[in-house]
């Protein structure tokens, strides 16, 4: 039986399933953040964290970081520099997955966070901006993405593409950008976990949340899936993982008991 | 639009249209330094005086010496991590006009910045910025970058926090440029002022930046002794490569501590006295940001500043915003008389949330 969660519950939870145990992730501010504490407190206690301003493999014994800069990311690290220090690290191979998110992602898994509507000069929209996220999708290993689900968001054509994905799907296209990371991994919705087929690059859908059909996932997004043969169920949050994800993970609720817009 | 002989695919997917890239700050005519040219910032360099002399002044002092209309800065930390926002202040009452910002991720600076400029014109603007992020983290987006790019009112050249620090990082080396591994494959690539080339050894695409040399980098330390030696405890963002690659640097410090205490851990020492021009003493410095080892930070005041600013871009009504720079900035004489304004508790809220992180400064 299952545990009544949230949307961004399950979208925390199904990040920590992703992770690994006795790798380093390289987070993003919120579930990143959050999947990775339930990850290290549950499957993976030997998965390292790094938060960009600087440390690498702090012990998260004061609570969630608000920052991936804050006193809470840097505290008991085992490594702690700057921003050029952890990202070298990255660029060396010390980073097996890049946890990020995005206003909108397309079936190469390129992510664009820089602008929406308009142009780039005079943007409709203008988001923060690349932060690390350009600089992580390059270089760590793998790419995690969080994205909600909805076809404005799964997108034919980005505005900009802030982080590298495949590209044009073309095989050459990430040798030709100069970046040393082998790209998208996974993208995660509350609806639907995807990943990429190895020969298109082009993005698969591997499991849908129970009681949901390829075709709901489908009419959520704007470009053609690719859909697994394989199809599964996305595995839920126990009772027990709630609570980890509740108390110790973000017990001020400040991204999981936000509501869905 | 940029000219490059060697570029990736990023042609094959890109929405921007070529007349669109001609104004972007890559594809605007030829290569210009936004801040010194690296034989220019050498020249300032060897031209200071090297001696251990006390530099330690005011704020307004060094605010008065350093900042001229035109000049590029930089801000220091890292979104709500040690931003300078003591000097952001005093520069605000002093004015500066047609500013070039540099920095890799911030959020009050830019946006206290920002709210001058569009509250008054006269006083600060902003012509430019090159940078990787603005915004709040967890509290939200920036309404005010939000307002001038939507009007158009300021150019902006995109990095990653990555490139914007490896930018900064050339510049403390005394180089032009450095090889990186990202912007390539993305929009930036078209965008900025980095360029693709084909390695001199191995034939394979690498992108280069070029060097970030500002006029004035601002910086709040942990702790410096008077001749500007620095120690930063927590993240050192990128504050060390800041400082070392600015013409002239002010630091405001949590806490002066004896040179004889710096010679004790002479590892410790992040930025070197021969990089600083100025010494400030100042506690809470970076409020309402946090200092690690000091003060968490005060979200609370956070929010009001932002909900005042989100405000006026949704309504043009400006008296919340006005209401802010009446009463905490143009209303007080120094950042003490502002940090003096605060309730003792949240003072002391600030601090226990930092949990006492242990540091060396003795």
């Amino acid at each position: 039986m299952s545990a009544q969660y949230t949307p961004f519950e399950m979208i925390a939870y199904t990040g920590s399933r992703v992770l690994e145990d006795n790798k380093i992730v390289f987070v993003g501010t919120g579930l990143p953040i959050i999947a990775s504490m339930h990850a290290q407190l549950t499957h993976a206690p030997g998965l390292g964290l790094i938060f960009e301003a600087g440390p690498l493999a702090p012990i998260m014994d004061m609570g969630m970081p608000l920052s991936v800069g804050d006193t809470r990311a840097c505290r008991k690290a085992c490594f702690l520099k700057g921003l050029c220090g952890v990202f070298e690290l990255t660029q060396r191979g010390h980073s097996d997955f890049a946890f990020i998110g995005g206003a909108q992602i397309d079936m190469y898994g390129n992510i664009n966070s820089t602008f929406e509507g308009g142009t780039y000069i005079n943007a409709k929209t203008r988001f923060p901006g690349s932060g690390g996220a350009g600089a992580m999708a390059a270089n760590c290993e793998k790419t995690i993405a969080i994205m909600a689900l909805e076809p404005r968001r799964f997108s034919n054509e980005l505005d900009f593409v802030t982080s590298i994905g495949y590209g044009d799907g073309s095989p050459d296209y990430r040798e030709k950008a100069g970046v040393s990371g082998s790209g998208p991994y996974r993208v995660i919705t509350n609806e639907a976990l995807f990943g990429f087929d190895e020969k298109t690059r082009r993005m698969v859908l591997l499991e849908v949340l129970p009681g949901r059909t390829a075709d709901d996932i489908q009419k959520k997004v704007s470009f053609e899936l690719i859909i697994s043969p394989d199809l599964k169920e996305m595995a839920e949050p126990s009772a027990d993982d709630l609570k980890l994800l509740r108390e110790k993970c973000d017990p001020d609720g400040y991204f999981l008991a936000r509501k869905l817009k | 639009m940029k000219q490059t002989e060697v570029c990736s695919a990023i042609k094959n997917i890109s929405k921007i249209q070529p007349a669109e890239l001609d104004k972007t700050a890559g594809g605007y005519g030829d290569f210009e330094w936004w801040g010194l040219s690296p034989e220019a910032a050498r020249k300032v360099m060897v031209n200071k005086s090297k001696a251990l002399t006390d530099k330690t002044t005011t704020t307004k002092e060094a605010v008065n010496r350093f900042v001229k209309d035109g000049m590029n800065i930089a801000i220091g930390g890292f979104v709500n991590t040690r931003p300078p926002v003591s000097i952001i202040h005093e520069i605000i009452r002093h004015g500066a006009k047609d500013l070039t910002l540099s920095f890799q991720s911030n959020s009050i600076c830019p946006e206290l910045l920002a709210g001058a400029m569009l509250l008054y014109p006269n006083q600060v603007s902003i012509k430019r910025v090159e940078l990787a992020w603005w915004g709040y983290e967890v509290i939200g987006i920036a309404p005010l970058l939000r307002h001038l790019n939507a009007n158009g009112m300021i150019m902006m050249d995109d990095y990653t926090n990555y490139g914007m620090s490896a930018r900064f990082k050339a510049a403390a080396m005394g180089i032009e440029f450095i090889p990186v591994r990202d912007h390539g494959g993305s929009s930036m690539e078209l965008t900025n002022r980095g360029k693709m080339i084909k390695s001199p050894f191995s034939g394979k695409h690498t992108y280069l930046v070029p060097a970030c040399y500002p006029d004035l980098g601002l910086i709040h330390a942990t702790a410096a002794d008077k001749f500007g030696n620095c120690r930063i405890f927590g993240a050192h963002c990128t504050c060390p490569e800041i400082a070392m690659a600015s013409a002239h640097t002010v630091v405001t410090a949590e806490q002066i501590i004896s040179n004889e205490n710096i010679r004790t851990y002479p590892n410790l020492t992040e930025i070197p006295f021969s990089a600083v021009d100025a010494v400030i003493e100042q506690r809470f410095g970076s409020y309402p940001g946090i200092c690690y080892g000091h003060h968490w930070f005060d979200m609370e005041h956070i929010l009001m500043f932002r909900s005042a600013s989100d405000e006026f871009r949704k309504s043009g009504n400006t008296d919340k915003l006005k209401k802010y720079y009446d009463e905490y900035i143009f209303g007080c004489e120094t950042f003490d008389d502002f940090i003096g304004k605060l309730p003792y508790k949240t003072l002391k809220k600030m601090r226990d949330l930092d949990g006492g992180q242990p540091i060396i400064t003795a």
